[in-house]
């Protein structure tokens, strides 16, 4: 909108739904240090003090209405968002308005949120999975701002208080930062005037603040044992830095790892899961936030098969790191990543997905309307380049969650090259 | 049955006269019926001479169509000591077939873009493909193919067992929440098949051979008992015809009636503790409740949400907001074809009992009672329930999983949006009669988990400088 906020809109009368919010382009990375978890809570605390309104009446209109509203943070971005029935978008943005532009932030509803935030804490400790991730990350970017929690610790959660709120609220909720996206089965005219009127209720503020500077993944291959009791299965994660989008290899990385362990038929699956039923799930990924994010590897065979798990994952890692990929697999993870792409774009909402993840994650300008044809100019040289280039078998972070007593022995036994070997409590906060 | 008679309305006829010209009567296509699905489109019903059932949407706001298989067949068609056996076939119909050797099916789906996945659960099978509209006919062919045509061999058996026991220990024996689950349908069940879990006792997994699976596939894997769901950028006689060269040759087979089990009403509160290894002491409440073709499933399906569903529900009210007692609290409702559970599931916050936790529950549920539900409140838990089936329907696959879904359990592809048009008759006091028929504590199921003693003190955690990032990763699919 000229003059007025940035605005993505797709349209689709398809259904009386319409989904949508506000994102920032800034997340829990600009959170100061020892005050992590700030960004989440303000925004959960914008949400629960609409209007200086009391929480129940907050929560009431939105059920009324027929809709959901939740706040999704991360580290370079945050968004609060939802569906409405169409029926109710008037009111679903009055609600809106209230949310962004005249938060309560009442002092006690901050400390019960803190409270479910300590209790979220400790639910975690029942997800081994979550566990693996946490450590993972922790051990991976240790020092970087994706290394640090977007939900924080019981000391960081204690130490906020609401004028840190307050202060996160007008850092990152401004005309400059914000982006507004909807899709479904509502008009520009109406999103454009709800939205400006919002806009233009914000402070002007400044653009968004430039990412973190790119991690440096840490030397040597670092082993993080997260002991707990009475596991009869292990999580698994082996990995190091991947690709961010602005990256001239991130394509062709991309289509070297679908071969390697993007899909149901790529190599990891296959030998773990079809040939040895090891694990139920073996996969491998790339992530990226504004900058790069991890690659991984993630298993979860039973405790007796981890070593001989994470041995295997290591040899695999190994021949695709000097061999490569072959020129018929290359041309199935092209054809792959090509022809799926159409479920990337099939709903107005996954459109609009794809726009604000263009924004938020500072990628290319066009990353996704071009995405198939990168995909199909990738050739078999700049893949086999893009894994020896871009990842590294001598500097690998694994995280197991199991027993150590039962198998910690083993599994450090079939790691060549350990640098650092680590034992953590689970409940290690 | 409410889709109504084509014959005389039917714009088919024609086309289907077309099609069956010199066929077999197996592969003769009918043109059973039709139904509004939603405002914009259309259910047209199909059946072909073999029995296979064909329900098909013509939808072109995508490029991509749907391809749903649905058999009638789940945990409750097995017997004591070969327990998941219907969830271990579907991860066995993804091998090797009479045309293509292991691997080759996924690898066939991938080359065409499409993403595949499949579930089991007590009353039915269920295998989704989506596909980019170009590659529909092979898609076709490929899960014709495995329908009639799949190879049995000992070693993908045993590591296909070797997998699922995997998805156990994942889902069940390292999970809190599973095991929990699954020992309170054992418990709350004495007769009926749905006592015993989806993915089978371990000992069961463990004991199947190749014989068992042969003899699961033949009794079960005909086109009579396949519902064939197309939703999608396709045009309806590219779709007949690619269905009848693909499934007209398969014969029907006789299948064995699901197992009529009334389970006895239960009197007497059963309660069990038990110990897991967790940080908070955990809930889980199970109630008797009627099957979805019940009348009364709407209504507490509604209560569920007055209570149970949103931020402004009555429970997660009390006990996570004003009392603090909770950290999360749930209830589902099961939408079976026989009578289930309404479970409920809290965790509470540190220092908290299951004891404490269930007598605020009960008080909640007697005020039910005795402070009846007001209009908004049930307008609220409508206006919610109408979001969810809306928002399940966004795309192809969510279209075809709904239709596919009623069609199987209650023989009505369109009961989602009649369910939604009854809403609006569903009135407090409707509610509180299910409350008093349904939650009653004599008949109901109490499992009560306690944190084994090393785990009981997470307030004081060992302390570290680093601080843990919460991400979100790519999930699992259901199966397969």
């Amino acid at each position: 909108m000229s003059g007025g906020p940035l605005l993505l809109l797709e349209r689709d009368d398809s259904l009386p739904l319409v989904h949508g919010g506000v994102c920032t382009r800034s997340g829990a990375t600009d959170d100061p240090e020892g005050l992590l978890g700030l960004t989440r809570l303000c925004g959960r605390l914008m949400r629960r003090t609409a209007a200086g309104l009391p929480v129940e009446e907050v929560d009431a209109r939105i059920d009324r209405m027929g809709a959901s509203l939740g706040l999704d943070s991360g580290h370079g971005s945050t968004a609060l968002s939802g569906s409405v029935l169409e029926r109710s978008y008037d009111d679903f943005m009055r609600l809106f308005e209230q949310i962004l532009v005249s938060p309560g932030f009442a002092e006690d509803e901050l400390e019960r949120l803190k409270r479910e935030t300590l209790a979220e804490l400790t639910e975690i400790l029942d997800s081994d999975q979550q566990l693996a991730q946490r450590w993972f990350l922790r051990s991976l970017f240790a020092g970087h701002a994706y290394g640090r929690t977007v939900i924080g610790s019981s000391k960081t959660l204690s130490a906020i208080g609401v004028d840190d709120v307050r202060r996160c609220y007008q850092r990152h909720f401004t005309r400059q930062n914000v982006v507004f996206s909807f899709a479904g089965a509502v008009d520009r005219d109406r999103v454009e005037r709800a939205s400006r009127a919002i806009w233009e209720a914000l402070p002007p503020g400044v653009a968004a603040a430039p990412p973190p500077a790119e991690p440096v993944a840490p030397k040597g291959r670092r082993l993080v044992f997260v002991d707990k009791p009475e596991r009869t299965q292990t999580q698994i994660l082996i990995g190091g830095l991947g690709t961010h989008p602005s990256d001239d290899d991130h394509f062709p990385l991309l289509v070297a790892n679908t071969v390697f362990g993007g899909t149901f038929t790529a190599r990891l699956t296959q030998e773990v899961r079809a040939k040895r039923g090891w694990s139920y799930g073996a996969y491998s990924s790339l992530g990226y936030d504004r900058r790069r994010q991890a690659f991984s590897m993630w298993t979860f065979p039973k405790a007796e098969d981890a070593a001989a798990c994470m041995a295997l994952e290591l040899e695999m890692l190994t021949e695709w790191w000097q061999r490569g990929i072959s020129a018929e697999e290359l041309g199935w993870a092209k054809r792959y990543l090509a022809q799926s792409q159409a479920f990337s774009c099939d709903t107005a909402a996954k459109r609009l997905g794809l726009e604000l993840d263009e924004l938020t994650s500072d990628l290319p300008k066009g990353h996704y309307a071009r995405f198939v044809a990168s995909i199909g100019d990738v050739t078999l040289e700049q893949a086999n380049r893009a894994i020896q280039s871009r990842l590294s078998l001598d500097d690998l972070t694994l995280v197991v969650v199991g027993t150590h007593a039962a198998i910690g022995d083993d599994v450090r036994r079939v790691i060549p090259g350990l640098a650092d070997d680590r034992v953590v409590p689970f409940d290690t906060e | 049955m409410p889709i109504q008679n084509a014959l005389s309305t039917s714009s088919f006829g024609p086309l289907i006269e077309h099609l069956n010209q010199g066929r077999p009567e197996l592969q003769k296509l009918s043109h059973v019926g039709q139904a509004q699905f939603g405002p914009k489109l259309q259910i047209e019903r199909f059946r072909m001479g073999n029995g296979l059932s064909i329900l098909f949407v013509e939808e072109h706001a995508a490029p991509t169509v749907a391809y749903h298989t649905w058999f009638r067949v789940g945990s409750r068609n097995e017997r004591p000591g070969k327990t998941g056996i219907a969830h271990l076939f579907e991860h066995l119909m993804f091998n090797e077939t009479e045309g293509l050797a292991a691997g080759e099916f996924d690898r066939q789906l991938e080359e065409l873009g499409a993403e595949s996945n499949a579930s089991t659960w007590l009353d039915w099978t269920h295998y989704d493909i989506a596909i980019p509209a170009a590659g529909f006919e092979r898609v076709v062919e490929l899960e014709a193919e495995r329908m009639n045509h799949l190879v049995l061999r000992t070693p993908q058996v045993e590591s296909e067992k070797e997998v699922v026991m995997n998805e156990r220990r994942y889902r069940v024996e390292d999970d809190v929440e599973g095991a929990l689950s699954e020992l309170l349908w054992s418990t709350a069940f004495e007769l009926h098949p749905y006592r015993w879990p989806t993915i089978g006792w371990m000992s069961d997994i463990e004991s199947f051979d190749v014989d068992d699976c042969q003899t699961f596939y033949r009794t079960f894997y005909a086109p009579n008992n396949a519902t064939l769901v197309v939703v999608g950028d396709v045009e309806p006689e590219r779709v007949l015809r690619k269905l009848q060269d693909a499934y007209g040759s398969y014969t029907p087979a006789p299948i064995p009636e699901p197992p009529s089990v009334r389970e006895p009403e239960q009197r007497g509160e059963k309660r069990l503790e038990v110990t897991k290894l967790t940080p908070t002491w955990k809930l889980n409440i199970g109630y008797h409740s009627p099957a979805l073709n019940h009348a009364d499933h709407l209504p507490l399906s509604v209560l569920s949400e007055v209570l149970f569903g949103g931020r402004s529900s009555r429970l997660l009210k009390v006990l996570v907001r004003e009392l603090e007692l909770a950290s999360d609290v749930r209830a589902s409702l099961s939408p079976l074809a026989d009578p289930g559970l309404f479970e409920i599931f809290v965790s509470a916050r540190e220092g908290v009992s299951a004891e404490q936790l269930l007598e605020v529950v009960d008080a909640e549920l007697d005020r039910v009672l005795s402070e009846p539900i007001t209009d908004d409140e049930v307008r609220r838990a409508t206006a919610r329930i109408e979001l969810s089936l809306l928002q399940g329907l966004s795309n192809n696959e969510g279209k075809a999983s709904t239709i596919g879904f009623y069609e199987v359990v209650l023989g009505n592809p369109i009961a989602g949006f009649e369910r939604l048009s009854a809403l609006s008759s569903v009135r407090p006091e409707d509610l509180a009669v299910v409350a008093r028929r349904y939650l009653k504590r004599e008949s109901r199921t109490v499992i009560l988990v306690r944190p084994q003693s090393d785990m009981e003190e997470p307030g004081a955690p060992v302390d570290d400088d680093d601080d843990e990032p919460i991400t979100t990763r790519r999930g699992l699919g259901v199966s397969a």
